[in-house]
């Protein structure tokens, strides 16, 4: 096993009856980067989640988390306490109050940080005493959080952290993240918000219907990915969307925009040979990154 | 600390359960108070069987309502996936919950028993340890049946409505069926003492079935480990 | 310092970090001796990956910018001549400066004028070799 990685899947699926879920995933995720899952709702990202801490069974192909066998329920078990994991819904036990919450959890973690406790409980301003049934979502979200980010395991899975959390929240949220990585902790997160992804992922990975379409560094993704639009005089030529680095060729008038992966400026020269009037070559944020290969898709 | 939360989740039903039970036999207490001696011995016995009759009842009720809950119930108010990811395996899960649960419902099945012997004697009722004795191990050895029925129900059946009406319906079901059918196997029989009343002492007579508790028990374990099984395979 | 970071424009953050630390060093924002904030405190301050920190840093002590000391932290290190080409910096921005207000005054937008530098650079900074 690759120690480099934190999470390696092979041919990992899922099949609900006809349908596949998961569908032959090949996931990399290094150790102490920030790595997002991006993907429309219903693309998989939950389910890949479960499959990975043995919540939910494997169809075919396997895993391994931090050098553990996922499929093997003995490893899971034990890969499981090195792992802190916040689930999408965020709902804890409803007949518990805050503190009684925080000491059971406590109870069964060996890396729990006393000191991050009691800084994210005051910071949080939840009441120990207040039963969990009567919190507000947002301090069940707080209070979820405070439990994984209390301890510093090898990884941190967040399914959708930020949701249901105002503004200032969420920048506490990516500052807590930023911080445990900091401290060595691998983050795994799964998000629909693109703006928090561009923000603080190391790398990016996303997934549409059960498939990963894009595992790339962002930082390479901002280096590489360009837009050339190129106006023409006259309806633009055809252009062979299977060259090296295109992705993507749309024509619209006399307008031609091509998203180009890798070697921006040899598409661009390739481009001049179409004499265009005129050539433009901008940068591609990862919004419109995500919007063009889950469309295409 | 899986005791503390698995005490948590059932601490009051189990409160509840408690104070019904304790509650009939003060009842019981009560009316015996009101008998007038010396016929008093049967009528005193018959009483006592059927007030032991009206707690067996609602000791097997609440026993079902204790067994309710657990990861399958979890996945419908959305706490599975914490549960879950937790480094505990399913086995130690479940069997903590059964243990729980089984220790609770011995509890609010001999506190009541304790309850009634114990203001028997200060009042001087012709109470015999023997017959409290014998009442007390076929209502918790024999009830356990009834228990894990409905632990199993509520790890195969999602949704908390759905399971206890299947659990509640099952223990009338086969509370009913059986009589017409097989009634030596009836189980409310066996866990009422029916089958060794003397109806003319309405006392418990007769050898302690041991087989009877050890089929019982035996169905009880199979149905546990059952549930064990179901919960080792389903998906959440 | 205050660094403003675009997360969604053509450039790798850590480069827009080393940029305008550049940027500040030939200018005498930052002199030399001064103390950057650690890697963690940066991080958090920013609200970017801690590895993009460690990347820009290490970039900035490759260029020779930047001294990292194992225990007290990241040094700038702005030499003489750095230190007399905040000089020049300072004046080729005043030109910068005229040209932006003039084609501004004739009505060009802040993104045609970014456009249209980002034209004339695009072929220096796609060609930025990797680390």
């Amino acid at each position: 096993m690759n120690d480099e990685m934190a999470i390696e899947t092979h041919e990992l699926t899922r099949r609900y009856g006809d349908t596949l879920a998961v569908s032959h995933l090949n996931l990399r995720v290094p150790r102490r980067q920030v790595t997002a899952f991006l993907g429309r709702n219903g693309a998989g990202k939950s389910t890949t989640i479960k499959m990975l801490l043995g919540i939910t069974s494997i169809t075919s192909g396997g895993g391994s988390v931090l050098g553990r066998a996922i499929q093997d329920p003995a490893q899971n078990c034990q890969l499981r306490r090195d792992v802190a994991y916040v689930a999408e819904d965020k709902r804890l036990y409803s007949y518990m109050t805050v503190e009684q919450i925080i000491r059971f959890t406590r109870s069964l973690y060996q890396d729990w940080q006393p000191a991050a406790e009691a800084r994210l409980l005051k910071q949080f301003r939840l009441p120990p005493r207040q039963k969990i049934k009567s919190l507000s979502k947002g301090m069940r979200t707080k209070l979820a959080l405070l439990l994984a980010f209390s301890r510093r395991p090898e990884l941190l899975i967040l399914d959708e952290p930020s949701e249901g959390l105002d503004p200032v929240s969420i920048e506490e949220l990516l500052q807590e993240i930023v911080g445990a990585v900091a401290n060595g902790v691998t983050v795994f997160f799964s998000s629909h918000q693109i703006a928090e992804v561009e923000r603080i992922a190391d790398r990016v990975c996303i997934l549409d219907q059960g498939a990963l379409l894009v595992d790339a560094c962002l930082d390479d993704i901002r280096r590489e990915y360009r837009r050339i639009t190129l106006s023409f005089y006259a309806p633009p030529p055809k252009v062979n969307p299977s060259l090296p680095g295109i992705k993507q060729v749309r024509i619209s008038g006399r307008q031609m925009t091509l998203l180009a992966t890798e070697n921006a400026n040899a598409v661009a020269e390739l481009a001049l040979d179409l004499h265009p009037a005129s050539i433009e070559v901008t940068p591609v944020g990862l919004r419109e990154v995500f919007l063009e290969t889950v469309r295409e898709n | 600390m899986l005791w503390y939360k698995a005490w948590l989740e059932t601490r009051s039903r189990f409160a509840a359960s408690l104070v019904t039970l304790t509650l009939v036999c003060g009842l019981f207490v009560h009316h015996a108070l009101t008998m007038i001696r010396p016929t008093w011995t049967v009528d005193f016995n018959r009483l006592l069987y059927i007030t032991q009759e009206f707690l067996a009842l609602l000791w097997i009720l609440s026993a079902v309502l204790l067994g309710m809950g657990g990861i399958v119930y979890e996945k419908a108010v959305g706490t599975s996936g914490l549960t879950l990811s937790l480094p505990v395996s399913r086995v130690r899960l479940q069997s903590v919950r059964i243990t729980v649960g089984v220790l609770e419902a011995a509890a609010f099945g001999l506190i009541p028993w304790l309850t009634i012997l114990a203001v028997s004697w200060r009042a001087r009722m012709p109470l015999v340890l023997a017959q409290v004795a014998f009442y007390a191990a076929l209502l918790v050895g024999g009830g356990l049946v009834y228990y894990a029925m409905a632990v199993l129900v509520s790890t195969v059946v999602e949704g908390a409505y759905s399971s206890t009406a299947i659990a509640i319906g099952l223990v009338f079901v086969t509370t009913v069926a059986l009589d017409s059918w097989f009634r030596q196997l009836n189980l409310w029989r066996f866990v009422t003492g029916n089958f060794y009343l003397d109806v003319h002492t309405f006392l418990l007579t007769g050898h302690f079935p041991w087989l009877g508790m050890l089929v019982c028990l035996g169905v009880a374990a199979l149905m546990f480990v059952a549930s064990l099984l179901v919960i080792l395979r389903r998906d959440f | 310092m205050i660094l403003k970071l675009n997360p969604s424009a053509g450039h790798p953050v850590y480069s827009q970090i080393v940029q305008q630390v550049k940027h500040a060093i030939e200018t005498g924002v930052l002199r030399d001796g001064d103390l950057l904030p650690g890697v963690r405190t940066l991080a958090q301050e920013l609200v970017v990956s801690p590895n993009t920190v460690v990347k820009a840093y290490s970039k900035l002590e490759h260029a020779g910018l930047l001294e990292i000391r194992q225990g007290s932290g990241a040094y700038i290190v702005a030499k003489r001549r750095v230190r007399s080409r905040a000089e020049q910096t300072r004046a080729a921005q005043a030109r910068v400066q005229i040209l932006v207000r003039g084609l501004l005054a004739e009505g060009f937008s802040d993104e045609e004028i970014h456009r249209m530098f980002a034209a004339e650079l695009f072929y220096d900074v796609s060609c930025e070799k990797r680390p």
